[in-house]
């Protein structure tokens, strides 16, 4: 990370939020990725050790939001939004075009709905920001979502659990299961096996 | 993304969009948008093919945000007012019609034909007219059927919506569902294919 914030490797001219926290070992392909970006709290996103987010991430997050991405956590390209909590675990592979809210954003009733819809063209960011209740989503450790899936809000994936590509996750998922389908559906358990990481091949 | 001015601003948080980020000015000429419609992104019209009059016509205070209006030589699309969408696809080969206050979620698709012909003999002739070799072969019938959108709808992120399908007024289609049947009013649907799962209060 360069003391300006700017990533030396970046095709777009834009610079790393002040509240986001990238750990030394972390990579972030783009600062694209932030400009939706517009959380106010101290720490917007922290990215843990060796987490990675690449081209097609998009943090659309509101000025309450929160996003923490754990230890070797690879995002290939999720939008993330999200005005109260998303929680990415450690060991996550989430592939492109997962979609992670944990807000609709727009009210449910329609008169509500066209208030804030009129409100948004006065927004110089264009973006709709009503008071909706916002419910955390919490993607716990070694967790893999395929591409397209979309996680609503309020969910919790368990540890070790798998997401089918283009699923839409609609109730929340145990550990060690696999889901699919739309809305998702468990098919199968996994075994957690040897988790142990020494015996992997080598060190870190 | 290559031209600077449609860019939104390089750095986030909260900070305003300076005048004339948007993508304004250089649509095409039977395109129309209302008071204070904006239209971002350099790929908004990358393939808008049609020659019908008035093609897109678009109402007022709509927010068109990474839209990409993909209209066919004979595609016509009208769109009310106060409509938000955000990296939605548009592709439209006969018509599509969306009412007011509609809101469209990232990476929805909004389709009224089926592209290619389901016949495989007739796939294949589509195949060769489509190919570099088959310049002025002309393709198979292709079904199309308009796309009707009422006002008041909320269409979540990764939904589809595919040809002949009417959304009645207020309905709220669920993030991915794929929408291959009519909504009735006021509906919340989800699923592939989407099902009524309850309704919407009024």
């Amino acid at each position: 990370m360069q003391p300006d914030r700017t990533l030396s490797w970046d095709w777009y001219p834009g610079k790393v939020p002040h509240n986001v926290v990238i750990d030394e070992t972390a990579y972030v392909e783009t600062t694209f990725s932030f400009y939706l970006f517009r959380s106010e709290l101290p720490v917007g996103v922290k990215y843990g050790r060796g987490a990675s987010t690449y081209l097609g991430t998009m943090f659309d997050v509101g000025p309450r939001g929160r996003v923490e991405l754990g230890e070797y956590a690879l995002v290939h390209g999720a939008r993330i939004i999200c005005d109260k909590e998303v929680l990415i675990g450690d060991y996550a592979l989430i592939s492109w075009n997962v979609v992670f809210m944990d807000t609709y954003r727009l009210p449910f009733n329609s008169g509500a709905r066209r208030k804030e819809l009129e409100r948004v063209p006065g927004n110089p960011l264009r973006v709709a920001s009503a008071e909706v209740p916002a419910r955390p989503i919490r993607v716990e450790r070694n967790v893999w979502i395929g591409f397209d899936a979309c996680i609503l809000p309020g969910i919790t994936i368990g540890e070790g659990s798998v997401v089918g590509a283009k699923s839409v996750v609609t109730e929340t998922v145990p550990p060690f299961t696999v889901v699919a389908g739309n809305p998702a559906r468990v098919i199968r358990q996994v075994e957690p096996g040897d988790q142990n990481l020494s015996s992997f091949s080598g060190p870190i | 993304m290559s031209d600077a001015v449609s860019r939104p601003p390089a750095t986030g948080a909260s900070e305003a969009l300076p005048p004339g980020c948007w993508t304004q000015g250089k649509h095409p000429e039977n395109v129309r948008l209302g008071p204070n419609t904006v239209v971002t992104d350099d790929l908004a019209f990358k393939r808008f093919h049609s020659r019908e009059p008035d093609a897109l016509v678009i109402g007022a205070q709509c927010t068109m945000d990474g839209v990409h209006f993909d209209l066919g030589e004979q595609g016509r699309m009208v769109i009310g007012d106060y409509c938000y969408f955000t990296n939605a696809v548009l592709l439209c080969e006969l018509e599509v019609r969306i009412g007011s206050y509609v809101a469209i979620g990232w990476n929805s698709t909004i389709c009224d034909t089926d592209f290619h012909p389901l016949a495989p003999a007739e796939r294949i002739a589509d195949a060769l007219a489509c190919s570099p070799l088959g310049k002025g072969r002309a393709r198979p019938p292709i079904l199309k059927r308009p796309v009707i959108i009422e006002d008041d709808v909320w269409i979540g992120p990764n939904a589809t919506i595919l040809k002949g399908v009417r959304i009645g007024a207020g309905a709220w289609i669920e993030a991915g569902s794929l929408v291959t049947r009519d909504v009735p009013p006021r509906s919340r649907v989800l699923g592939n294919p989407a099902q009524i799962v309850g309704n919407v209060e009024r």
